[in-house]
């Protein structure tokens, strides 16, 4: 089982669990298990066509998977999975 | 309605002001109280100075590392704290939600921005943006000396 850090605003949607633990052999399954699991996630993780929303990030430990094989990264007991937006801005 | 303590206030003006011209950025922790009678209800309790970490001019752009933000995060939880906020300055404009702003934002969190004219603290919003980055809302920002 891995664990997944859930954003204070999105615990509404997780039954107010701060870090859920999924099952899944990678990020990919992982984050598919959290949304069967709590499916009020699925929208504010996932566009209509069921990607990733453009500033979603998620992090498995300290690494971006979008350079360890996207949503195909491996992943194994005890790691964890974190979901993080990208930000910027200006005037 | 998100409410700043005032030891976060004067990190956040003193951040600002000391990276203008630049555009200065940070998080904001504190609680959450969600669907009270009156909406969400915050409480921000501390601000954490956040590097601007744009590639090119500051002046008129931020950019928040996600790894930082991550960090920002895992602070608040070892603080019992929630990650609420994120604030950042416009130098020598009004505090809106620009279309920059606009686009690169995230719908999960409160964006507070301070309008800094010639290196003073001038005004400030706070702007909630939908998931689609097509629209933000103003929200009730309340500041000690508001």
């Amino acid at each position: 089982m891995a664990r997944i850090l859930i954003p204070t605003p999105l615990r509404q949607f997780a039954e107010k669990n701060d870090t859920v633990e999924v099952g899944g052999a990678t990020a990919g399954e992982a984050l598919t298990a959290l949304t069967v699991r709590f499916p009020d996630l699925k929208k504010h993780l996932f566009n209509d066509e069921g990607k990733l929303r453009s500033f979603v990030n998620v992090y498995l430990n300290d690494e971006d998977i979008r350079y360890t094989g996207k949503e195909a990264t491996p992943v194994k007991d005890g790691d964890t999975l974190s979901i993080v937006p990208s930000i910027a801005g200006g005037k | 309605m998100i409410h700043i303590e005032r030891g976060p206030w004067r990190e956040m003006v003193n951040h600002a002001q000391a990276t203008y011209p630049n555009e200065c950025c940070g998080a904001l922790l504190g609680t959450i109280e969600i669907g009270t009678i009156d909406g969400d209800k915050k409480v921000v309790t501390r601000a954490m100075v956040l590097e601007n970490a744009s590639a090119g001019s500051q002046a008129a752009r931020y950019e928040l590392r996600p790894e930082d933000l991550m960090r920002a995060d895992k602070e608040a939880r070892a603080h019992k704290l929630d990650l609420i906020g994120i604030y950042h300055s416009h130098p020598d404009c009004d505090a809106y939600f620009s279309e920059t702003d606009l686009k690169n934002s995230c719908p999960w969190y409160s964006f507070v921005v301070l309008s800094i004219k010639g290196a003073r603290f001038d005004h400030a919003n706070s702007w909630l943006p939908n998931a689609e980055q097509t629209h933000a809302e103003k929200e009730e920002l309340i500041w000690p000396e508001s």
